[in-house]
């Protein structure tokens, strides 16, 4: 058990920002919430999975939409709230516990301002190890826990349970109210007992945010190379460093997609996005796709680069790591593979 | 021909530059130290350019490129305290307006706060009503203590009315004469660096009437009482000073917006990476269908994260040549290489130690070329929407935007009959069904005749 006070969310910001693979939303504005949250209630307590009680209740929090919204309409707290008020009343239950759902992005620190509203621990981990777009696309589905009921809540304090048929329904039904919310809601959902954990969570990935944060802050500091420190953490395998020569962006099917060309040392490296990293190719052969981690960093600061920021002539270095291994099962990678994203392809494991 | 003639001034840290053209073409250029206060230092650069071209008839307008805004804001110096207003009450409060200044400017600026029911949304249909009461409040506590108001509506760049709203009842409560900001022409979408711009803009708002009063009294005493005074704005056009009153922050980033239009004209480029030479530092920035590449999003100013349209630029010390180089490279927005043009006072030392390979351009008058940008820069507008493909007002909002945009440069002393609109630029934003896009389009046209 520790506590998460002031000084550490900007280091988990950072590592969270590496973690959301050019999406999930910029942590920063997500980081002044969590800080004003600790600010006004005091640090969080962090617990590992093993020291969560067996009959836990552990609910995931999370803000759903678009981060462009979020930083407009900053919400206050009291969402996250409504929504696991929302979901307890359903479940018959008081939550014990609060989870990020994804580790990647602002959605880590959405989690780590509702634990300091809701005066409830955080347990140290997510259920995805990354940032993906889709509700459904988390761990535990693969152990048969359902997203379902989940509860949403909007800015005006309406709140809806949504009980669907599986996963990917839910997450429709969400999306739909989302949409029609102003595109924000805050989400608590996909509940897990504490015996699931071990099954159901990417385990100690705050820490590892936190970790990678300051690793990135301290070599900056003492003129190492932040990205060394950054790849000695993540177990990555490193792709390319070179500078981006060019940026091509398009609509596609209701998607924002695009692909950026890096030019470095003798090879060109094409980045696929859509919200996210999805796919690299090194001279015209596939070297890494989702569901593994491709992380963007600025070559001389370590700091993440997002898809939205990607720009000609920043000089960058492409990582990737390997995702959780439950994501490389067949069933892991029906839900977030290159072919769930439209790629006639398969996963292309990790080599150096 | 018919004699117009303009003049150009760049007040810079050590030198201010003069430039006086006849329709266009330098007839005198100054160099003159610059002075403790910039009005002195305009006064000797155009009373030195009058006496190097004494028989010449009337000088229609004098543009100047300041540095005394941003000068402000760092040294926490002339700053007026604001009264900060946001709506949007029950989802915004949970980071308060200011809360992560630095102190001291903080303590410079802040003279209470409220956040009030209210806001827009994406839609219509997710706005929340304004409490009038609420902000009349507000601003009635703070009447006679001060005299500038910002105020900040959740979604304002989508819908401003509930920030017209507002204004109308601070107005009511303390009085017509007082300041009062609103964020919606301060940046796109993102709440808190729209705040910050709008407080700090209603932060400058004394500071830019006395000097905007000063100027008017200087340049009058050398005779010049019926020529148009313009200012530099960030993005690279000029607004009159009656516009620069109402809107303090734009001449944020006048002088380095000045300098690289310079390298513009003096080159007849429109697109190149501009260095601008310093005794100390090198500024390397980009000219991009000939006006200043904007910062991107992230920019701070006086520690404060802002969402002004002020230059790119990469600062590098001006005896590291490997930083240099990479900066210029940097700048590069593209696979083609474009020119390099080497302006201010070390341009010619530092063009001399370029490989002859390279397109370097040195042009004659680069060492005042802040002033000839100042001269010949227009005036401009700007006008920032979202946009939803698929939503049938999406047809419309293109339209809307460049009419938004020729608006302003009217505003801003533009000659209504002369204004062109620029291409509209067209950002994706993610994860926003649609899918959605940020529309901006900038308007320019030459001042307006007195």
């Amino acid at each position: 058990m520790r506590e998460i006070g002031i000084e550490q969310l900007a280091d988990i910001a950072r590592g969270a920002g590496i973690l959301g693979t050019g999406g999930g939303g910029d942590p920063y504005v997500g980081m002044l919430l969590a800080r004003e949250a600790v600010r006004r209630h005091g640090p969080v307590t962090v617990v590992d999975i093993d020291e969560v009680p067996a009959d836990a209740t552990v609910v995931p929090i999370s803000s759903m939409g678009a981060p462009t919204v979020l930083l407009e309409k900053l919400p206050s707290g009291r969402e996250e709230i409504n929504a696991l008020r929302a979901l307890e009343a359903v479940l018959g239950r008081r939550a014990t516990h609060l989870v990020p759902i994804e580790i990647g992005g602002v959605n880590s620190m959405i989690p780590l301002a509702a634990a300091a509203h809701a005066g409830l621990p955080i347990v140290d981990g997510d259920a995805m190890g990354r940032a993906f777009p889709e509700a459904q696309m988390v761990l535990p589905g693969l152990i048969g826990v359902a997203n379902s009921p989940m509860a949403l809540a909007d800015d005006k304090g309406n709140t809806i349970v949504v009980q669907a048929v599986d996963n990917t329904e839910a997450e429709r039904i969400a999306r739909a109210v989302c949409v029609e919310r102003g595109c924000q809601i805050s989400c608590a959902d996909t509940v897990l007992r504490g015996d699931q954990l071990r099954d159901g969570l990417v385990p100690a990935t705050l820490t590892l945010a936190e970790n990678l944060g300051r690793a990135v802050r301290e070599a900056r500091a003492e003129h190492r190379d932040p990205v060394a420190a950054a790849r000695e953490l993540l177990g990555g395998v490193h792709l390319s460093v070179g500078k981006v020569v060019d940026v091509e962006r398009r609509t596609e099917g209701g998607f924002a997609r695009g692909r950026a060309r890096l030019e470095g040392a003798g090879t060109v490296l094409e980045l696929d996005f859509q919200n996210e990293h999805l796919l690299a190719r090194r001279d015209g052969r596939v070297v890494a796709t989702t569901p593994d981690l491709i992380c963007v960093l600025d070559t001389e600061t370590g700091e993440p680069v997002t898809t939205e920021s990607l720009r000609y002539g920043l000089r960058v270095t492409v990582l990737a790591a390997p995702c959780d291994p439950r994501w490389s099962t067949p069933a892991g990678l029906a839900l977030t593979g290159p072919r769930y994203f439209g790629y006639d392809l398969d996963h292309h494991p990790l080599t150096d | 021909m018919t004699g117009a003639r303009t003049i150009g001034v760049d007040v810079g840290p050590t030198n201010t530059d003069g430039a006086l053209l006849v329709d266009d073409a330098p007839a005198a250029t100054v160099k003159v130290p610059s002075a403790a206060d910039p009005v002195d230092s305009v006064r000797f650069a155009v009373a030195a350019l009058l006496r190097e071209a004494p028989r010449a008839p009337r000088v229609t307008h004098v543009a100047i490129g300041l540095r005394s805004a941003a000068h402000a804001v760092t040294r926490r110096e002339g700053l007026t305290r604001v009264g900060v207003l946001r709506i949007g009450g029950p989802v915004s409060d949970a980071v308060p307006p200011l809360a992560h200044w630095p102190a001291d400017l903080r303590t410079a600026v802040h003279a209470g706060s409220a956040m009030v029911e209210g806001g827009a949304g994406l839609t219509p249909a997710d706005a929340t009503a304004l409490d009038g009461d609420a902000v009349a409040r507000f601003a009635a506590g703070l009447a006679g203590r001060c005299d500038a108001f910002a105020v900040t509506g959740v979604f304002s760049p989508i819908d401003d009315t509930q920030e017209q709203q507002a204004a109308e009842i601070i107005r009511r409560e303390v009085g017509a004469d007082a300041f009062v900001g609103l964020s919606a022409g301060s940046g796109g979408l993102g709440l808190i660096e729209r705040e910050n711009s709008i407080v700090l803009d209603a932060a400058l708002s004394r500071h830019t009437r006395v000097l905007a009063d000063a100027l008017t009294a200087a340049l009058g005493a050398l005779g010049l009482s019926s020529t148009t005074v313009l200012v530099a704005r960030g993005d690279g056009t000029l607004t009159s000073l009656e516009y620069l009153r109402l809107h303090p922050s734009l001449a944020l980033g006048s002088g380095p917006a000045g300098t690289l239009r310079g390298a513009g004209v003096l080159t007849g480029l429109t697109d190149a990476v501009v260095a601008d030479v310093g005794a100390r530092r090198i500024r390397v920035g980009l000219l991009a269908g000939g006006f200043p590449q904007e910062s991107r999003p992230g920019l701070v100013i006086g520690g404060v994260p802002v969402s002004f349209p002020m230059p790119d630029l990469i600062r590098v010390p001006a005896d590291d040549a490997d930083a240099f180089e990479e900066a210029v490279d940097r700048m590069q927005p593209g696979a083609a290489r474009l020119p390099l043009v080497v302006v201010g006072g070390g341009s010619a030392a530092l063009a001399a130690t370029r490989a002859p390979a390279a397109h370097v351009l040195l042009p004659e008058h680069g060492l005042v070329a802040g002033a000839f940008g100042a001269a010949l820069s227009p005036v401009g507008g700007a006008h920032e929407r979202l946009m939803r493909a698929g939503d049938a007002a999406g047809t419309h909002a293109v339209d809307e935007v460049r009419e938004g945009a020729r608006r302003s440069a009217v505003r801003a002393g533009a000659d209504p009959r002369r204004i062109v609109v620029l291409p509209v630029e067209r950002v994706p934003v993610p994860y926003l069904p649609g899918p959605a896009f940020s529309l901006r389009a900038r308007a320019v046209g030459p001042p307006s005749p007195l």
